[in-house]
C-alpha cells in the first residue's frame, strides 16, 4: 500500500511593512499607468495622514499628495498627464526607465527586462503592448516580487533587490527629479515627491539586507 | 544578537510608521489589467509577447 501526500500551499500573511511596501509600489504603479480618475483622487483625499514620526519627508510628501488629490479635478489630471508624458513629439518627461538607465543597445534595459521577467515568470498582461520599462510596469513588478501572487509567494529580499538596483534605484529616481523640475508638473509634482520619498526608504532598506 | 533582516524589519517598521493604513486603502484601486501576469497566465500562452511596435523597437537595436 502507498500513499501520496497532497501538496499543501501555505501562504503567511504579508508582515504590515511588507504590505506597506506593496501598497506603495501598488499605488506608485496606478498613478503612473494612467491619469488618476474620480477614484483614485477621492480617496487619496480622504486617506489618513502619515505620521511625522516615521519618515518625515515622506509624511510632508503623503500630505501634499493627499491635499492636492482633495483640489485636482479629474480632466486636469488628465490634461496634466497627457501633457508630461504622452506629448507629441518628445515628452517633457519620459515615463520610461531606459531614458534614464540607457545602456549600449545590445544591453538595453528593455532587453535585460525580458530576461528578467522571464526569469520571475512575469508578462505583461494581454492587450497592454507597453514597452517593458514604463515605469508603471516596473513598480507592478516590484509589488508582485514583495507580495506575491495568486500561486506564487514573494520573491527572496535578494531577488527584490538586485530587481530594484537595476532598474529603479537610479531611474525611478531620476525620473521623479525629472517631474519634479518640470514647468508643466503640478499634481504629478507631489506624486514625483511621494515616490522620491518611497525610494529613499526602500534604497536604504535594502542596504541594510 | 541582532541579525540584518531585524535591522531591515525594524527600519522598514520606523519608517513606514503610519503609512500601511494609509496607502491601504488607495492602493487596491489598481487599474484593472494594469501590470503584469504571472506564470500561471504565461503557461496558457497569453502571458508575454513581443508586439509588433516592440519588434519594431528591437529592430533599432541591433548593431
Amino acid at each position: 500500500m502507498s500513499a501520496t501526500a497532497a501538496r499543501i500551499e501555505v501562504h503567511r500573511p504579508l508582515p504590515p511593512e511588507e504590505a506597506a511596501r506593496a501598497d506603495f509600489y501598488a499605488l506608485l504603479g496606478r498613478l503612473l499607468y494612467a491619469p488618476a480618475d474620480g477614484t483614485l483622487l477621492a480617496a487619496l483625499a480622504a486617506a489618513d495622514p502619515i505620521p511625522p514620526s516615521g519618515d518625515p519627508a515622506l509624511a510632508r510628501a503623503w500630505e501634499g499628495l493627499t491635499r492636492a488629490s482633495s483640489a485636482m479635478d479629474i480632466d486636469a489630471a488628465a490634461e496634466e498627464y497627457e501633457l508630461l508624458f504622452c506629448a507629441m513629439g518628445k515628452a517633457p518627461v519620459s515615463i520610461y526607465a531606459g531614458h534614464y538607465i540607457g545602456s549600449p543597445a545590445a544591453d538595453h534595459p528593455r532587453v535585460r527586462l525580458q530576461g528578467e521577467f522571464a526569469a520571475f515568470g512575469l508578462g505583461p498582461r494581454q492587450g497592454h503592448n507597453e514597452p517593458e520599462d514604463h515605469f508603471a510596469g516596473l513598480f507592478e513588478v516590484m509589488r508582485v516580487l514583495v507580495a506575491g501572487a495568486p500561486g506564487r509567494g514573494s520573491a527572496p529580499i535578494a531577488d527584490q533587490k538586485r530587481f530594484f538596483e537595476g532598474f529603479l534605484a537610479e531611474g525611478a529616481r531620476d525620473f521623479f527629479a525629472a517631474v519634479t523640475k518640470a514647468g508643466q508638473a503640478n499634481y504629478y509634482r507631489r506624486v514625483a515627491e511621494v515616490g522620491l520619498a518611497f525610494l529613499a526608504i526602500e534604497a536604504e532598506s535594502f542596504e541594510l539586507d | 544578537m541582532k541579525t540584518k533582516s531585524t535591522s531591515r524589519r525594524n527600519f522598514l517598521i520606523a519608517a513606514g510608521a503610519g503609512s500601511a493604513g494609509a496607502v491601504a486603502a488607495v492602493a487596491t484601486l489598481r487599474k484593472p489589467g494594469a501590470g503584469t501576469k504571472t506564470a500561471a497566465g504565461a503557461a496558457k500562452g497569453d502571458g508575454y509577447h513581443v508586439s509588433e511596435h516592440i519588434q519594431k523597437y528591437y529592430k533599432t537595436t541591433e548593431v
